[in-house]
């Protein structure tokens, strides 16, 4: 297996105290529609916080929000204690992200996309030189970077929009959905890469997912959205505890915590 | 073919085209419902019919002149109709996304080729049924008076036929377009992606000489066959079937009307048959050249770009040149350029000029309109890269300016020297032509950053349609503030021309600062929050 680069650099001094994320009390309506209501949470130095609710639950609208992409009414974000009103641009050095559905620019081939991207970041040409062609091997897409992005597979552009968001080193990683389409192999590399910058360089990590034993696997904390609300923020063990499940996976305390437990009477319904 | 599914696809692709802008607007307005299209038909076509009527009825006209005011405008209105489509088509028809070819729901849901052709031409036909209802309602009164209204119902008629005409030729356009698209699958090298844009843009204009009426009257006008060729020449079928009608043939109105019908019948075949065998492309894998990862983008550094601009505005340029959608942006100038050589001895020197100003200043603004829009959904991605609203300002202004102004210059320079202007004369154009180019590219960024719209759909757009009306109509008059003048300075730029000198040089700067002055507004309010 080809060793992936080193995504970021280890934090040191003051800088690896500072929650690399912080969410307090964020609100966002769109029109009579509530996305996020009062949602607070924090992402400490070398967590690793997954975000989980049904579709339409907020988590995508609070990614965004962290990446300053939309403006919340109420609450503040702070990363790395910078608040990202103030000052979005040095908030989005630090930050990786990776969005739901990646919509890259398919007339560019991969190469050209991440060399397009290491401009973005101001990555010398030296360093995009190193660590390109590794993540490239990495997560086996050698030999097509040269092909335009639109002949892709959406395993492939995800890949590419997953190297987007580590090539630059980031300090705090946004993933909404990261595993989206990708091969078991490829899933287990990223897994794998985001509990070790997670654990050896102190990267904070909050990202989506709709798979839950993932979450399970490799999260400190999940946090479980609902209708734009936090319902509940706590490691696995405890949320199993309160759920009062503690034999049962992370799927039935999710089920048991969004009031959508009880699914027989939909599944009789859907076979008819 | 099943008309009750022509009709419902029809109208998603009309409501597809009239819901654009921000993803929350409400279906449920007013200005969303195909209807709309409707009511506008009916209020322009009023309109026209009202003030035609005040103008009868406030100044006395002879019989004999108001007969020949039919007799030369009747005949004509299903050409301004195929004309208006096909210009229209080349502008916003064939810009859907590769995207969509391959996976709009029309490709797997249970329809025919004939079927979506139908639909999506009547989409098109309907959308561009105001430009003829304009018409229609103007000669409405002098057809009353002069007692030809059966042949104004027989050019109501015609007209909607050649409606249909111009959209299933720009069915037919889509679909070899879309097959050039496929064409460097499996090939190696930049040289195929130019190749292929090359392709395009020589079938577009192919297809614009052969059924556009402005190119081929330009053309028929130095032919001495004039007459033979209009009755040869199917495109003029529906005129001459209306000619002949007010000259007291209706028989022989009737054969070349029926001749009409059938040969538009035949672009439905036709159409239908080129969908079939062309339009969904399985993406082929296009390799390039490797990248090296040091890009530096020195030529575009500098001038005075960083390196985050330049990345920008490179990235611009290959679109331009790799984007099925965006290549027929290109083919604009190129059209009315050969519209220029075509006509051009006809303008005569300060025409000549207002004509090539026109041109470049055109370009300039619709690759500024569109230049925000193009992000698509990719915008997500500037928006998360540590970009500031200046930067990208800046990106697009340089994205905008480097091919127009290079259009700019080498029209002016060509066409001057084609028609024997002085050194003097040639040097004077191409400054008025550069300077035409950067205030109506910051005209164009003035509506881009605020009104784009981002939303990936069957027949995409890049500004809402009503700011593009409005990016066009100010645009236009800024244009004609600026390029008269301009000209009349050019020709004679000494005496009582001295005036316009100083005109054309205060026009130019003052929309120029306000233009970057209202786009840095814009551009600062597009990217405090992302718009979809």
């Amino acid at each position: 297996m080809n060793a992936l680069p080193s995504a970021s650099v280890p934090l040191s001094g003051a800088a690896a105290r500072v929650n690399p994320l912080e969410v307090d009390r964020l609100s966002k309506s769109y029109g009579p529609v509530r996305a996020l209501a009062d949602v607070s949470f924090a992402v400490a130095p070398g967590q690793i916080v997954g975000l989980l609710g049904p579709n339409g639950a907020g988590k995508s609208t609070t990614m965004k929000a962290v990446l300053g992409l939309i403006r919340p009414d109420a609450g503040e974000i702070r990363v790395f204690g910078q608040n990202v009103r103030e000052d979005p641009v040095s908030a989005k050095r630090r930050i990786g992200y990776v969005p739901e559905s990646p919509s890259l620019y398919e007339f560019l081939t991969g190469a050209e996309y991440l060399d397009f991207v290491a401009d973005m970041y101001a990555i010398p040409p030296e360093v995009r030189r190193d660590r390109i062609p590794q993540f490239l091997a990495g997560l086996e897409l050698a030999g097509h970077e040269n092909s335009l992005i639109s002949g892709y597979s959406q395993g492939m552009k995800q890949k590419v929009a997953l190297i987007a968001g580590l090539l630059h080193r980031p300090h705090l990683l946004v993933l909404d959905e990261p595993l989206n389409g990708l091969d078991p192999r490829s899933a287990r590399v990223v897994k794998d890469l985001l509990r070790n910058l997670a654990s050896a360089d102190g990267v904070g990590v909050l990202f989506s997912t709709h798979v839950l034993e993932i979450a399970e696997a490799i999260c400190d904390q999940v946090v479980i959205l609902s209708r734009g609300t936090v319902l509940a923020r706590d490691t696995v063990a405890a949320l199993r505890d309160r759920a009062g499940l503690s034999g049962s996976g992370l799927e039935d305390v999710f089920l048991a915590l969004t009031g959508t437990g009880d699914l027989s009477d939909v599944v009789a319904a859907l076979s008819r | 073919m099943n008309l009750h599914r022509v009709r419902r696809l029809g109208s998603v692709l009309v409501a597809s085209q009239l819901r654009s802008g921000r993803s929350s607007s409400d279906p449920k307005s007013v200005f969303g419902q195909p209807a709309l299209i409707g009511v506008i038909d009916v209020v322009v076509f009023l309109i026209a019919f009202g003030l035609a009527e005040l103008a009868l009825g406030s100044v006395p006209i002879p019989p004999s002149v108001l007969a020949s005011v039919v007799r030369a405008v009747l005949p004509y209105i299903p050409l301004i109709a195929v004309a208006a489509v096909l210009v229209a088509g080349v502008m916003f028809e064939l810009t859907s996304t590769a995207k969509f070819s391959g996976s709009d729901s029309a490709n797997w849901l249970p329809l025919t080729p004939e079927e979506y052709v139908a639909a999506s031409s009547a989409a098109v036909a309907y959308t561009y049924s105001p430009a003829i209802a304009f018409f229609l309602g103007a000669i409405l009164p002098f057809a009353l008076v002069t007692g030809t209204f059966p042949a104004w119902i027989a050019a109501l008629a015609l007209s909607v036929v050649s409606l249909f005409e111009g959209a299933f030729v720009v069915e037919m356009v889509r679909s070899v377009t879309q097959r050039m698209s496929a064409v460097a699958a499996g090939r190696r090298g930049q040289v195929t992606l130019v190749l292929r844009a090359v392709l395009i843009v020589i079938i577009i204009l192919s297809f614009q000489f052969a059924f556009n009426p402005v190119f081929l009257f330009g053309i028929l006008q130095h032919s001495a066959a004039l007459d033979l060729v209009t009755e040869v020449v199917p495109l003029f079928w529906s005129t001459q079937a209306l000619t002949e009608w007010l000259a007291g043939a209706p028989a022989l109105g009737l054969a070349f009307a029926g001749a009409e019908v059938g040969f538009v019948a035949l672009l439905l075949v036709a159409a239908a048959r080129l969908r079939q065998r062309f339009w969904v492309v399985t993406a082929g894998e296009v390799r390039l050249a490797p990248v090296r990862y040091a890009s530096g983008h020195p030529v575009l550094r500098a001038f005075g770009l960083s390196p985050t601009e330049a990345a920008v505005v490179s990235k611009d340029l290959r679109g331009y040149v790799r984007r099925r959608e965006l290549l027929p942006l290109l083919v604009i100038p190129v059209v009315l350029i050969i519209i220029v050589l075509v006509e051009g001895a006809a303008f005569g020197g300060v025409g000549l000029i207002v004509w090539i100003g026109w041109v470049s200043g055109f370009f300039a603004l619709l690759l500024a309109t569109t230049s925000v829009g193009q992000e698509r959904r990719a915008l997500q991605s500037l928006f998360a890269f540590p970009l500031t609203a200046r930067d990208l300002l800046r990106a697009k202004i340089a994205g905008v300016l480097v091919p127009a102004l290079v259009a700019a210059t080498g029209t002016s320079v060509a066409v001057g020297l084609l028609f024997g202007l002085s050194a003097l004369g040639v040097v004077g154009v191409v400054l008025l032509n550069a300077a035409l180019s950067i205030v109506l590219g910051l005209w164009g960024l003035v509506f881009a950053g605020r009104y784009s719209d981002f939303q990936d759909r069957p027949r995409p757009q890049y500004l809402r349609p009503a700011a593009m009306l409005g990016a066009m109509g100010s645009g236009m008059f800024l244009l004609l503030v600026i390029v008269v003048p301009g000209a009349l300075a050019i020709v004679e730029p000494v005496g009582p021309n001295v005036g316009w000198v100083l005109w054309t040089i205060g026009a130019i700067a003052v929309s120029g600062v306000l233009g970057l002055y209202w786009a840095r507004a814009g551009f600062d309010r597009m990217l405090r929050e992302l718009p979809f």
